[in-house]
C-alpha cells in the first residue's frame, strides 16, 4: 500500500495501511511517544478504497485487513482515523489468541487492576479514562487483555474515543493529547485523547485483577452500590469477550479463575464525582 | 434454582442421617444456561454496517412485498434498494419506524421483510443479526 | 414401560468449577460451556461413561441423596430433556 504506519500498543503490533497519507500522518500524531513497533506485526490494518473509484471522487475508506467483518459500511475519507481505529478493534475481536479479551476498561494501583465492565455506553470507557487523569494507572479502555498462563492482565493503552457529552470531562487535559474532531460518525461527534504518559511508559507491565466493576451511569440515578454474584459475573463477562468462545479450555480456565478469585460489585451513578468517590470506596474495602 | 440442603434426621438413640436433600425441580424449570457469547453483537458494534437490498449475489431479482426475490418485472414487486440500508436505518425500519431517506415508502417495507428473511452466509446477514442483539 | 435410555460422556471431558451453588461446566467435546443447577450435576454423574433410562438415573441418584419432587418422573424427564437440548447427554 501506499502509505504504512506500524504501532505497537501493549503486547500487541500493528501495521497499518492506506491509500491515503492523512489519516495515518492523524494516526502518527494521536500516538506519539508510543515505543518503536516489532519488525512482524501480528496483526494487519488496510484502508483501502470502497471501490476503485472510489480513491478520488468522494473518497470512501473501506476497512480491511487479517479480520473483516463482509457487511461493514465505508466510512468517508475525513473519518480515516476513525476508520482505522475500527480496524484495530476489529483484527483485536476477531484474531486475538493469546489473551483472553474483556470488553472493559482496565486501570492500576500499585500492582493491582481495577475491571470496569459492562454494556456498551454505560460509562466505563469514560471513567477508565478518568480514573487515569487522577492518579490511576490507564491501562485501556476499550479491551482487557487477560493471560491465561498468568491470570494477570496486560495493557492495551490505545488511544480514548470520547463521545460527545464525555469530552467535556477532560477540558483540563492538554490539548495536544487530543486528535482531530469527528463529526457525523455513527456514534455522534468523536474526539481521541492519547492516553497519559505514564501509562504509555508503563505498557509492558502486567497486573493482578483485584475488583470488578460493573458501572451504570445516568443523570438522574442515586449512586448506590451492591454486589453481584459469581455466576451472575462469569455470564456477563463471556457476554463481554469477543474470543471466549475461540480459546476453548484455556478461555474456561482463565475466567473461572478470575471470577472465583476476584470480588465483583455494579455500581450506580449519576455524575463523575460520584463515580470517583464510590471506586475509591469500594477499592479500600476490595478485600 | 436452589441448592442441595443439608438435613439432620435424628431418632432416639440413632445415629443421625447425614444425607443432602436434593429437589429435583418443577418440571417447567430450566436448570441449563448455554453460553452463546454473541460475536455479532461485540463485533457489530465496534464496527457500522450496511445490508444490500438485494444482495449482490441476488442477480437482478426484485423484492416482492413479502421479501421473497422474484425475477426482475413481476407485476407488485419492488426493484432493488438504489442503496445499501445501514444497521442503524433497518433497526428503525424493522421496529415500524419512518422509511430511510430517499427510499420509496411501499418499497421499504418489502425491503424490510427481505431483511427479515435473511439467513446466515447472505450478505447482510451478520449486520441483521448483529441488530438482534439487546446492546 | 422402559423409556429412553441415555448417556453421558465420562468425566475426564468435562471441567466444572462450582460457583455460588451452581457448576459452571465446559464440555470438551462441544468446546460448550453451560451453567447448571442442581440436579443437573447429579445426573450427569449418574449418567458419566454408563447408560441408563430415567428410572435408572433415579435409582442412582437415590443411593446419595433423599429426593425432592411432587413428581420425580416428570422432574427426571425434564432434566434429561433440558441436558440433552445442551448436548450433554445424548440417546443410545
Amino acid at each position: 500500500m501506499r502509505h504504512a504506519l506500524a504501532l505497537k500498543i501493549g503486547p500487541v503490533s500493528f501495521r497499518i495501511g492506506s491509500a491515503w497519507r492523512e489519516p495515518l500522518a492523524q494516526l502518527e500524531r494521536l500516538y506519539a511517544g508510543y515505543p518503536a513497533a516489532d519488525e512482524v506485526a501480528d496483526f494487519t490494518v488496510r484502508l483501502e478504497p470502497a471501490t476503485p473509484w472510489r480513491r478520488f471522487a468522494r473518497p470512501s475508506v473501506a476497512i480491511r485487513g487479517d479480520y473483516t467483518l463482509p457487511d461493514a459500511a465505508p466510512l468517508p475519507l475525513p473519518l480515516g482515523l476513525l476508520a482505522a481505529e475500527m480496524g484495530m478493534n476489529l483484527q483485536m475481536a476477531l484474531g486475538q489468541k493469546r489473551y483472553l479479551l474483556l470488553h472493559a476498561g482496565i486501570v492500576a494501583r500499585d500492582g493491582e487492576a481495577l475491571i470496569l465492565t459492562g454494556a456498551s455506553g454505560a460509562g466505563k470507557s469514560t471513567l477508565a479514562a478518568l480514573l487515569g487523569e487522577q492518579g490511576w494507572r490507564f491501562m485501556g479502555d476499550e479491551f482487557g487483555l487477560l493471560d491465561p498462563e498468568t491470570g494477570f492482565l496486560h495493557p492495551f493503552p490505545r488511544a480514548i474515543s470520547l463521545k460527545n457529552a464525555a469530552l467535556a470531562l477532560f477540558d483540563g487535559a492538554d490539548p495536544g493529547r487530543l486528535g482531530p474532531v469527528l463529526r457525523g460518525t455513527p456514534k455522534g461527534m468523536i474526539r481521541h485523547l492519547r492516553p497519559p504518559a505514564d501509562a504509555i511508559a508503563r505498557m509492558a507491565e502486567p497486573a493482578r485483577p483485584a475488583l470488578i466493576l460493573f458501572p451504570r451511569y445516568g443523570r438522574d440515578f442515586p449512586a448506590e452500590d451492591r454486589p453481584v454474584g459469581a455466576a451472575e459475573v462469569f455470564v456477563r463477562l463471556t457476554q463481554a469477550s469477543t474470543n471466549y468462545v475461540s480459546l476453548g479450555a484455556r478461555g474456561f480456565d482463565a475466567l473461572t479463575a478470575l471470577v472465583a478469585e476476584v470480588p465483583a460489585r455494579a455500581i450506580d451513578y449519576g455524575s463523575s464525582a460520584e463515580a470517583i468517590a464510590m471506586v475509591e470506596r469500594l477499592w479500600a474495602a476490595r478485600a | 434454582m436452589s441448592g442441595p440442603e443439608s438435613e439432620i434426621g435424628e431418632q432416639s438413640g440413632d445415629r443421625p442421617s447425614r444425607r443432602a436433600v436434593l429437589a429435583l425441580g418443577a418440571a417447567a424449570a430450566s436448570t441449563v444456561v448455554t453460553i452463546r457469547p454473541a460475536l455479532a453483537q461485540t463485533a457489530g458494534s465496534v464496527l457500522n454496517c450496511e445490508i444490500p437490498v438485494p444482495s449482490t449475489q441476488a442477480g437482478g431479482n426484485y423484492i416482492a412485498a413479502d421479501g421473497s426475490l422474484v425475477p426482475a418485472g413481476t407485476a407488485g414487486a419492488y426493484p432493488p434498494a438504489p442503496r445499501p440500508i445501514t444497521g442503524e436505518e433497518a433497526k428503525v425500519l424493522l421496529n415500524g419506524g419512518p422509511t430511510p431517506a430517499g427510499l420509496n415508502a411501499e418499497a421499504s417495507q418489502a425491503y424490510a421483510n427481505y431483511i427479515r428473511r435473511l439467513q446466515a452466509g447472505m450478505s447482510g446477514f451478520t449486520c441483521y443479526a448483529s441488530l438482534q442483539m439487546p446492546r | 414401560m422402559a423409556g429412553p435410555r441415555y448417556i453421558a460422556d465420562p468425566e475426564d471431558q468435562v471441567q466444572s468449577v462450582p460457583l455460588e451453588g451452581l457448576i459452571v461446566l465446559y464440555h470438551r467435546p462441544s468446546g460448550m460451556t453451560h451453567l447448571l443447577a442442581p440436579p443437573g450435576p447429579q445426573i450427569l454423574a449418574a449418567l458419566a461413561g454408563e447408560v441408563g433410562d430415567a428410572e435408572a438415573v433415579l435409582a442412582r441418584i437415590s443411593e446419595h441423596f433423599d429426593l425432592a419432587a411432587d413428581d420425580p418422573a416428570a422432574a427426571i424427564a425434564a432434566r434429561l430433556g433440558e441436558l440433552e437440548a445442551a448436548g450433554l447427554v445424548r440417546r443410545v
